[in-house]
């Protein structure tokens, strides 16, 4: 067995564990939290897990879980309260949980993820139900040596290492685990069993060095964030392209679910009888119609492209503006899962990379392609680029307002000619 | 927090997904990112798939009708009343007096054990279930045609279709996860053609898009034969080497006059024959239709017609090609193939074939009825022969056409007893009322629209004292004096596979996988079926049929001006009990509706929210609103979830006279405004 530092001397903020002790570390874990990691289960599906004995499982440093662990947080659906009323009132029956947890093993998304879900729940009103789930629970996050085929989290300045927000950051560097020990309970935690560990050496640290440096280069993606919220801003997308994507988009609420900062809720009553009942909340998603309709029936966003426009004017334009970062960690999911691309990988690159390829030519041959397709005369184009000399409108919604041509026509001429681009499936494997 | 993979209970696509259960509490759900369908995401219903399982409406024990009404039982009593009344009647008016509903909800093994009540207890072929509604036509259509009524093909084999028919299928909202696959192959450069009344999402990715008048689809595909046939577009090798009755069938297409296309169907002739050159041209191509094709007097004719259509063109018998008839229910697959049918049972095996009745006779050791028994919609809609029912996990009175004559037909029985989750309509004029598990309270297998057969899990206690229906079952033989002795469905199952050659080697120790298996699977070492009739067709060779138009039985005439047609939303599943108590689905499709053109709501001075009466000659309904853009003039679209507003009150229940299923997608009715 290779030698710790055995002491339980000072712990300094740089260590090591090496990884045949990893499992004997964890095993400590378990004996005062609630400890959850990825696991590989049988199907070959990896999710996060509450892990009661460390043996019995197969944890996979190795592929990304589903879903992020903000389900631990805020569960999908979660009891509030229970209330019952009497003769002498309301009570209510408070379902708080403030478990000691430890996630180990979580990704920089995922951890920049919970930092921002602290963001919002701390925000005003505090949120006592997220809080309590969220104030005994240490982040041992680990950071990316391998981005996954769809992560962008270095567009998005959320990784693939973290320089601040962790309890602790591991590297892995081989054999063993470069540990970095960022807020004070994260120190505390591996002062506990401190002869798990020894002090980093100057080695130790360049090589650590070199693993965040190599990682940075390995990126298939590189998104423009800032660029894609100026088109926002400048509001240069082309409307054919909210347009496409609200056709291809299936309400699912996927990209919600599985997006590690999206935080929307919904909450209602469910009584059991007249008398007695439980408040609930679920996870809600932007993008389906009733997150929108308003008491008496109008829905301000009553199209599907509508709601995609707001989702994702949302994460890149409002939130930076408030809190001076996108909400996006760059984790890629919603690339993972959305067959329709609306996703922030395949929308950035759309709006952003492609625009001399595809967007411009589109915009500049848009009366042509309709004049191709037979849907405008060239004399309803002539007039219509007449008038929007006058009007400064772009000649879509010229040609629409002139009623030569409807949005929908607009948009798949445009859609079959923009092609959204290609993502890969899956990440794993 | 501990997660229990499971299959959705919702579609047929069959969805892989994870239940996490946090203090006895379904508390999230994650979709399966290895499994072949759901692959890491799911639709709006199965991320939501769990609120209704411990909702507070949930049925809490057994219920009983005294003095009228339904109240509080124990199990004991309440399955001695249903033993009693159904062995009272049977001796008395001997079995074929019981009619039995199998659910296309339940599980395989629940299925199983619900036929062999009725046939080996009972002694009733009276057993059928959802899937009259839904399939028969297909079943029947395709079983005469290929010789087996399933989905020949796989779900992930429509990603590299070359052309794509869909017709009569609302995919992107009934099947979104088989659209999904659509879009992959659009995406690969594909191409769509649909062909559907309403002007269905899918219709905007069409590269042609046709509207055909509803029931009018023996005239439009009779007209693409007689067009590929003339083009010289027929696959003559595949014909002559795997078909038969094609000279027949060829005489009679060189009969039929494509005049008379445009003038019944509605759709140009030359929008067809470009339609009939884009899927007869492709190497590999694909048909999927669904309740559009099926839910009328010529159902078995509109499947025959398109099984006609993929043989003359060889696009069958191979991987990527094919006829997708996409089931409905999560287990509409599994309830057939278990033989909730009347004239099967497990495996299409026929109650009339002496070899097969010798076999079940033998293994279950009791005498078992010979001729074919009722449909349900003969059972429902014929009062007289049948005293009394046993429904499980149906909810026939919303979900049969004609409301006020099922609901005749219900009231009028000696005895009634309903098993279900919720006190449903049906469950309301039962005697008796028996509560059963939902699908995250119990173990068994499922069997989707690619015949993949799949475990459910028990993830969470049954909730207060409800039961799974086979326990339910089981307790109930028992009651009847025929002890069934299974410990648990994996023993069901064993059962299940010695006596079905299809489901052979299905074993609960091989379903411990993401994938399940695809029957045929006829024994221990069979790897599963991804297509069937690989070489030859399973009847050996494949049938044409000549099949003449039939108009649909009800049209509109001067009293009643439009033709209404029923399916559903994206958000809702089938009677409502379900995704009406899910807080989500409910706030995303509150309440029923009734669509129609802008120009007929203009003409009639109904605008859009306000409610509308809708009247047919069986009764009326009232209704809002919805005007949308796209929709033909005098036809009117209307969702069947909602019980404030049934839409099979107007429904007719005038029957195909093969497949016996009701004409669902059109009836004649009239509106008025609401004063």
């Amino acid at each position: 067995m290779r030698r710790a530092s055995g002491k339980g001397e000072m712990m300094t903020d740089k260590l090591i564990l090496y990884k045949e002790h990893l499992n004997s570390f964890l095993r400590k874990i378990t004996k005062g939290f609630e400890l959850i990691a990825p696991v590989r289960n049988t199907y070959g599906d990896t999710l996060f897990e509450v892990i009661s004995s460390v043996d019995d499982v197969r944890i996979d440093l190795t592929n990304r879980p589903i879903l992020s662990p903000k389900r631990f947080f805020m569960p999908q659906v979660e009891t509030l309260f229970a209330y019952r009323y009497d003769k002498s009132g309301y009570t209510f029956k408070d379902a708080a949980d403030s478990t000691p947890r430890v996630i180990f093993g979580l990704r920089s998304c995922d951890t920049r993820g919970i930092l921002f879900y602290d963001l919002i729940f701390q925000e005003g009103l505090k949120d006592k139900y997220y809080l309590d789930r969220r104030k005994d629970t240490i982040l041992i996050n680990l950071g990316c040596n391998q981005p996954g085929e769809n992560c962008f989290c270095k567009s998005a300045q959320s990784g693939p290492f973290l320089t601040y927000g962790y309890d602790i950051q591991l590297t892995d560097l081989g054999d063993r685990f470069f540990v970095e020990t960022g807020r004070p309970r994260g120190r505390e935690l591996l002062a506990g069993w401190s002869y798990f560990f020894r002090p980093a050496t100057q080695t130790d640290i360049d090589e650590q060095y070199e693993v965040v440096l190599e990682s940075e280069g390995k990126f298939r993606h590189r998104l423009d964030f800032d660029a894609a919220t100026d088109k926002l801003i400048n509001q240069e997308v082309a409307p054919a392209i909210w347009e496409e994507m609200g056709n291809r988009c299936q309400n699912c609420g996927g990209c919600a679910y599985v997006c590690p900062t999206c935080y929307c809720f919904n909450i209602f009553d469910s009584p059991s009888s007249e008398k007695e009942g439980e408040r609930l909340r679920t996870w809600d998603a932007c993008t389906f119609a009733g997150f929108s309709r308003l008491a008496g029936g109008y829905n301000p966003r009553q199209d599907k492209a509508q709601r995609i426009k707001r989702r994702f004017y949302h994460k890149l334009f409002y939130d930076k503006q408030k809190y001076n970062i996108p909400s996006c960690v760059g984790c890629g999911r919603c690339a993972d899962i959305c067959f329709g691309r609306i996703d922030m990988l395949s929308f950035i690159r759309l709006i952003c990379e492609q625009k001399e390829r595809v967007l411009a030519p589109a915009h500049r041959r848009l009366g042509e392609l309709l004049l191709e397709a037979g849907l405008i005369s060239q004399k309803d184009l002539d007039l219509a680029i007449e008038k929007q000399a006058a009007t400064g409108k772009p000649l879509g919604a010229q040609l629409v307002e002139m009623g030569m041509v409807n949005k929908e026509a607009i948009a798949r001429t445009l859609g079959y000619q923009l092609k959204i681009p290609g993502t890969a499936e899956n990440i794993e494997d | 927090m501990r997660s229990v993979l499971t299959t959705c209970p919702f579609c047929a696509c069959g969805c892989g997904l994870y239940l996490h259960v946090e203090n006895g509490r379904i508390v999230g759900v994650t979709p399966s990112k290895k499994h072949p369908i759901s692959r890491g995401n799911l639709c709006v219903k199965g991320w939501n798939s769990i609120e209704h399982v411990r909702h507070a409406e949930r049925l809490r024990e057994p219920l009983i009708r005294k003095n009228g009404k339904l109240v509080k039982t124990g199990w004991d009593q309440a399955l001695k009343r249903v033993s009693h009344e159904l062995l009272r009647l049977k001796k008395n008016y001997g079995g074929e007096s019981i009619g039995i509903l199998s659910s296309a909800k339940c599980t395989n093994e629940e299925n199983y054990l619900l036929m062999k009540l009725g046939r080996a207890i009972l002694k009733t072929n009276n057993i059928d279930h959802c899937a009259r509604l839904c399939h028969s036509p297909s079943v029947l259509g395709l079983t005469n045609a290929f010789g087996s009524g399933a989905m020949t093909n796989s779900i992930s084999e429509l990603a590299g279709a070359e052309v794509i028919l869909v017709t009569g299928s609302n995919t992107t909202e009934q099947h979104p996860q088989i659209a999904r696959f659509i879009f992959e192959a659009l995406d690969k450069g594909a191409k769509l053609i649909v062909i559907d009344p309403r002007r269905i999402e899918l219709s905007k990715f069409a590269h042609i898009y046709l509207s055909p008048r509803l029931g009018t689809d023996v005239i439009w595909l009779n007209g693409m034969m007689k067009i590929i046939l003339d083009e010289g577009l027929v696959d003559d090798s595949f014909i002559k080497m795997r078909t038969e009755n094609f000279s027949e069938f060829r005489k009679f297409l060189s009969r039929f006059d494509l005049g008379q296309v445009e003038a019944i169907s509605g759709i140009s002739l030359e929008d067809l024959r470009q339609a009939a050159k884009i899927y007869a041209g492709a190497k590999r191509a694909i048909i999927i239709y669904s309740m559009g094709i099926t839910q009328h007097v010529s159902g078995t004719d509109n499947v025959e017609s398109i099984a006609n259509l993929a043989m003359m063109t060889g696009h069958v018998e191979q991987e990527i090609t094919g006829v997708f008839p996409l089931r409905g229910q999560n287990n509409v697959q599994g309830a057939c193939d278990m033989g909730a049918l009347p004239g099967m049972l497990s495996g299409y095996q026929r109650v009339d074939d002496p070899a097969v009745l010798d076999k079940f006779s033998q293994a279950w050791n009791t005498d078992l009825p010979t001729p074919p028994g009722l449909s349900s919609v003969d059972m429902l809609h014929e009062t007289g022969s049948i005293k009394g029912m046993f429904i499980m996990g149906e909810n026939s009175m919303l979900s049969h056409p004609d409301m006020r004559n099922v609901r005749a037909s219900l009231e009028n029985l000696d005895f009634l007893a309903v098993a279900d989750i919720f006190l449903t309509e049906t469950a309301e004029v039962a005697d008796v009322v028996l509560p059963a598990a939902a699908f995250a309270e119990k173990d068994g297998t499922v069997t989707s629209t690619e015949r993949r057969i799949q475990r459910m899990r028990k993830a969470v206690p049954p909730v207060h004292l409800s039961k799974p229906d086979w326990q339910i079952i089981i307790e109930l033989a028992r009651h009847m004096g025929f002890p069934m002795d299974y410990e648990s469905p994996a023993e069901v199952m064993e059962e299940i596979a010695l006596l079905t050659p299809i489901y052979g080697g299905v074993y609960y120790d091989r379903l411990e996988t993401v994938q399940g298996l695809q029957w045929p699977c006829p024994d221990r070492n069979h790897p599963g079926t991804p297509y069937l009739h690989k070489k030859s067709f399973a009847r050996g060779k494949g049938l044409f049929s000549c099949i003449a138009y039939r108009p649909p039985d009800e049209s509109p005439d001067k009293e009643y001006p439009f033709a209404l047609t029923t399916g559903r939303v994206y958000e809702h599943w089938h009677t409502g009990s379900m995704t009406r108590r899910i807080s989500i689905l409910k706030r995303e499709c509150p309440e029923g509706f009734i669509e129609i053109s802008p120009e007929d709501a203009r003409a009639l001075g109904i605008i859009n929210g306000e409610p509308v009466k809708v009247i047919s000659p069986r009764g009326e309904v009232v209704t809002r609103a919805r005007l949308v853009e796209g929709l033909p003039g005098k036809m009117l679209f209307m969702p069947f979830h909602f019980r404030e507003a049934p839409a099979n009150v107007l429904t007719n229940n005038a029957v195909d006279p093969q497949a016996r299923i009701p004409e669902l997608k059109i009836c004649a009715v009239r509106l008025e405004k609401v004063k």
